[in-house]
């Protein structure tokens, strides 16, 4: 048999009543109307022997045993406990960021970089580099130099050496 | 006579909250804290007592958990929910604020957590999904008894089915079947956890029972 000639066919104006006299919803005024409209009404009376057939099928049970409950709790406990631990330091944090608090928080970084700028160099290790250092870092472009001019002395040498093959070229 | 044994541990153990409570509540009516409500107990948790958050899920465990399990439809994932669910409540505890009750705010959280799980498990099906059917499966209706092979073959699709058409529903339509059908809530209470108009609750219901009975047409 197909599923619309088995299933009842109630008024379609009192079906979501209907739904809501099965559940108990309607206030009294409205559970009477439908009570007398029931006994005249084969479908929407079908269609309410059917809700009470059907939706009980759509609960499925289900009895865990003693000791879930058991292991239920331990397990919440150890979960709470690791909960508190992160929210503790949460709170930590956030106990420096209020909102009261910031002005007082803004100034006193204010007024410590004011004095690590002012006092702060005569305690901070300086990045010059020692005195020899910096002699050897002068020296080093003049010594380069001194390679070049080196180079030049052997390219003199080449052109002596090239006027010594030619005599003619010779001055 | 003193207690002794489990009773007089347990006793031990909730003694630094029942004193709290105690000195808290001098001018209060006492049988009001025999027994304290969940407003009193989440003041103290909100003041850092862990006694009287561990109060609020011992009440609550248990629905919390048919909860997720009518939604997830499955043990493990039904356990992992609702403790999450209690998790993310003891981390944001502070800034409940009571304009909802505990239960509402508490039950919230819980119900968005299982829809995002059936959004996640909607992008990665598992191929645990036919195995979770097959066992497991106990409509409410049938008596726990043994059962032929036919009545267990019977079964198995019933709720194999089940599980699709719930699986189809929309969001907002298979949260109100859940917490009115499975759950027994009123129109009411789904919404308030909804955050909607009961009217909009009165419609989702409505439209899933008429979806439900539609593919499931085939065992009323």
């Amino acid at each position: 048999m197909a599923d619309h000639e088995k299933s009842a066919r109630p008024c379609k104006e009192r079906e979501e009543d209907l739904v809501l006299f099965h559940y108990g919803e309607l206030a009294d005024g409205e559970r009477r109307a439908i009570d007398g409209h029931l006994t005249s009404c084969a479908g929407c009376a079908a269609y309410l022997t059917e809700l009470a057939a059907l939706l009980p099928l759509t609960v499925k049970a289900d009895k865990p045993p003693e000791n879930f409950w058991r292991d239920y709790n331990r397990e919440l406990r150890r979960k709470l406990d690791a909960a508190g631990e992160k929210r503790s330091w949460g709170e930590l944090v956030a106990a420096f960021f209020r909102p009261r608090l910031l002005p007082a928080w803004g100034a006193a970084a204010v007024v410590t970089l004011a004095l690590a700028l002012t006092f702060g160099h005569k305690f901070w290790p300086s990045n010059d580099p020692p005195k020899e250092e910096t002699a050897l870092i002068e020296a080093l472009p003049v010594a380069e130099n001194l390679e070049f001019f080196k180079t030049m002395d052997v390219l003199d040498n080449l052109d002596l050496l090239e006027s010594m093959g030619n005599p003619s070229d010779a001055i | 006579m003193t207690p002794h044994g489990p009773a007089a541990a347990r006793l031990a153990a909730r003694r630094p909250f029942l004193d709290a409570a105690g000195a808290a509540i001098k001018s209060q009516d006492r049988s009001r804290w025999v027994n304290p409500g969940d407003e009193e107990l989440v003041a103290a948790a909100q003041r850092g007592d862990r006694r009287a958050f561990e109060e609020l899920v011992d009440r609550h465990k248990q629905k919390a958990y048919y909860i997720a399990f009518d939604f997830a439809r499955d043990r493990e994932e039904a356990r992992d929910l609702s403790q999450e669910a209690f998790l993310k409540a003891f981390m944001n505890l502070k800034n409940f604020d009571g304009r909802s009750s505990f239960y509402t705010w508490f039950y919230r959280i819980l119900v968005n957590l299982c829809l995002d799980y059936k959004r996640r498990q909607k992008r990665a099906p598992t191929d645990s999904f036919d195995e979770t059917l097959e066992h497991d499966v106990e409509p409410s209706h049938q008596p726990q008894q043994p059962r032929s092979p036919d009545q267990q073959v019977l079964a198995g699709q019933i709720s194999r089915r089940v599980d699709q058409a719930l699986a189809a529903l929309p969001a907002r339509q298979r949260t109100a079947f859940i917490l009115k059908n499975h759950q027994g809530l009123s129109i009411k209470e789904i919404a308030a956890l909804m955050e909607t108009a009961e009217g909009t609750v009165k419609v989702h219901l409505h439209r899933a029972v008429a979806a439900l009975r539609q593919s499931l047409a085939d065992f009323a």
